[in-house]
């Protein structure tokens, strides 16, 4: 089973993140995002979005996925939920379902400035795929 | 991987050269800061700096040093042109210009502390904090957005934000030369449309303090400085749109380093020659995400005058809220220093540092010429902050540069564990200071006790003589997003 934790950096915050595939890592990061931002507010299903992204490689990808879904949260005010990933090559075809940003229901705990390529990892071991990067809060 | 470090003095260590390091590390810190840096990243960081391809004189960190991305917090770093020197996007961070701003009062503590709440008040309403505050009086289009990027503080001024004289003394007068707004993204003009005029979150702050000591009469009377007087301190930067500035040309320079061949130590510090086109650009669209940020603090202080015209219920003549400074610490920029004997245009990277230069150099505003440019470094809500002054010997060894703050000891998640079970915002107000913030996960993780004592950092780079320490200001009111 996928799973996140947060990690203690002394300026900001990292996240790393685990799956049986590579979507579901990129999944449990995603959630490890939402959770640095709006923390365990519940999030419902009620728009989606669809995007296409590359990376260099695949730590790249994670990267270029965080920050896509930072900016989509903070322009476009709208929080994810669910997801369906799927990678061909170095793309990454993203439909991602959620809601509209509500500050009563999704109260933001912290803002995320970017999404850094510090130490940024994407592996494949023999347990599974493992994930790690670091936020700039 | 241990870092080797000698110690040179009190308040200087050496990281010798060794391995592909380029020239060598120079950190100003004592031993116990030291001490508490070989446990996390950040000298590993000032050694990797030193790899770049042009570094001129040493990697340098100031005591309030701590883990960055790519380069450290409190890092300094000047690149030579001609000899292949880079710039890199991760050794500005990507809060591009953050910095601070200080400005004077002709009121006394006295003056405002019955009316305190109601101005702290009145504050947090009138300038927007936390995540996706903003004026609803204030709407701009595209077009103007762009002339903000190339025009910054300026712009303000000209649409009635502030007055003229405020330009003087502002760090390159609110406005670098040759930003261009075509050279950023979209995307990055979309996040900062919202928010221009707005404080954000985290460490950014607007505060009403008190000068609670003066410690050098003739620089403080120079700047209007007096022992109990109200002042107002406001830290933030170019928000959403630098941030998409900086994470949009880690990207492009990503591909730069492979195309120049330059070796990194870690992809944060992906750089490109300050010659080539992807260097140019970069430089380009800082400098105006840099403007955005000037303008930013300039709206912000156009409301807190309006605010306290408001609230005291006088007018400007009385109140005589006047700009002492407005440093970056957050950038990169192209000025003239002495390097073995020799007048170099250089490249200084500043990532949580402040420039701090002597009097009489050209870019010390005139009626500081005397004195030096003044040099503001904010601490932590519960204490104090600083005015010190810049040094000649500053300019010297750190291409006119100084620290920038407290700098963290404790993680966010470490701060927010401490905080559990006391009320920050009792404790405080018990002690005279009250808080206004957007959230309490914020003033959990921004408890006095997450900082270092700015007191240490300022004393060290006090005897180092890397910037003189002119007062000493003490929070009444602190804004947070």
């Amino acid at each position: 089973m996928g799973h996140y934790r947060l990690l203690a950096h002394t300026a900001d915050m990292g996240l790393e993140a685990w799956g049986e595939s590579r979507a579901e890592l990129f999944v449990q990061a995603a959630l490890a995002l939402r959770e640095v931002i709006i923390g365990q507010a519940t999030v419902r299903e009620t728009r989606h979005l669809a995007f296409t992204l590359s990376g260099g490689d695949d730590a790249e990808l994670l990267v270029n996925w965080l920050a896509e879904l930072l900016f989509h949260f903070e322009c476009r005010h709208f929080v994810p939920a669910g997801f369906i990933l799927e990678f061909s090559d170095t793309q990454l075809h993203a439909r991602v379902r959620g809601e509209d940003f509500d500050p009563e229901r999704h109260p933001v705990e912290r803002e995320v400035k970017a999404v850094t390529h510090h130490q940024v990892l994407v592996e494949k071991t023999p347990e599974g795929w493992h994930g790690r990067l670091y936020l700039d809060l | 991987m241990s870092v080797k470090i000698e110690q040179i003095d009190a308040c200087r260590w050496r990281i010798p050269r060794e391995g592909d390091m380029r020239t060598e590390g120079l950190v100003f810190a004592d031993r116990a800061m030291i001490e508490v840096l070989r446990k996390e990243q950040a000298l590993e960081q000032v050694r990797n700096v030193a790899t770049l391809p042009g570094i001129v004189g040493p990697s340098i960190a100031m005591p309030d040093i701590h883990w960055g991305y790519g380069f450290p917090i409190g890092g300094v770093a000047a690149f030579d042109p001609d000899q292949g020197g880079v710039v890199s996007p991760g050794g500005v961070g990507y809060d591009i210009n953050c910095g601070v701003r200080l400005l004077r009062s002709e009121l006394e503590a006295s003056d405002v502390r019955p009316r305190l709440k109601e101005l702290a008040d009145a504050l947090f309403h009138n300038v927007p904090s936390g995540v996706g505050s903003h004026r609803r009086d204030l709407k701009l289009s595209v077009q103007e957005e762009r002339k903000v990027l190339r025009d910054g503080a300026r712009w303000a001024v000209r649409n009635g934000f502030g007055r003229a004289e405020d330009l003087e003394h502002i760090e390159e007068g609110g406005a670098l030369p040759d930003a261009d707004p075509e050279v950023v993204s979209d995307r990055a003009l979309e996040r900062g449309r919202d928010q221009l005029g707005t404080l954000g979150s985290g460490n950014h702050f607007l505060e009403v303090q008190v000068v609670e000591e003066i410690e050098d009469a003739q620089a403080a009377a120079v700047l209007g400085l007096f022992a109990g007087q109200v002042t107002v301190s406001i830290h933030t930067g170019s928000r959403g749109l630098g941030y998409q500035v900086c994470d949009d040309f880690i990207r492009v320079m990503l591909r730069a380093a492979a195309k120049y061949g330059i070796a990194l130590p870690d992809r944060q510090l992906c750089c490109a020659p300050l010659t080539s086109p992807e260097g140019r650009q970069y430089l380009a669209a800082m400098a105006g995400a840099a403007n955005f940020a000037f303008a930013n603090r300039q709206l912000i202080t156009h409301w807190v005058r309006e605010t306290f015209e408001q609230v005291l219920g006088q007018g400007p003549a009385r109140l005589r809220i006047g700009l002492i400074y407005d440093v970056c610490h957050n950038i990169a920029k192209w000025e003239q220093h002495e390097v073995g004997g020799r007048k170099r245009r250089l490249c200084v990277h500043r990532k949580g540092a402040t420039r701090a230069f002597p009097p009489r150099h050209p870019e010390t505003p005139a009626l500081y010429r005397d004195i030096g440019q003044p040099v503001l470094i904010p601490g932590d809500m519960g204490r104090y902050s600083y005015v010190l002054v810049g040094t000649p010997a500053a300019f010297g060894e750190t291409f006119g540069s100084t620290c920038h703050g407290a700098g963290r000891v404790l993680s966010r998640q470490a701060a927010k564990k401490q905080a559990r079970g006391q009320n920050t915002e009792a404790e405080l107000a018990a002690r005279g200071i009250l808080v206004r913030a957007a959230n309490r996960a914020t003033v959990a993780e921004e408890i006095p006790e997450a900082y270092k004592d700015v007191r240490e950092v300022v004393g060290i780079v006090a005897r180092a003589g890397i910037g003189r320490i002119v007062a000493r200001l003490r929070p009444l009111a602190v804004i947070k997003g």
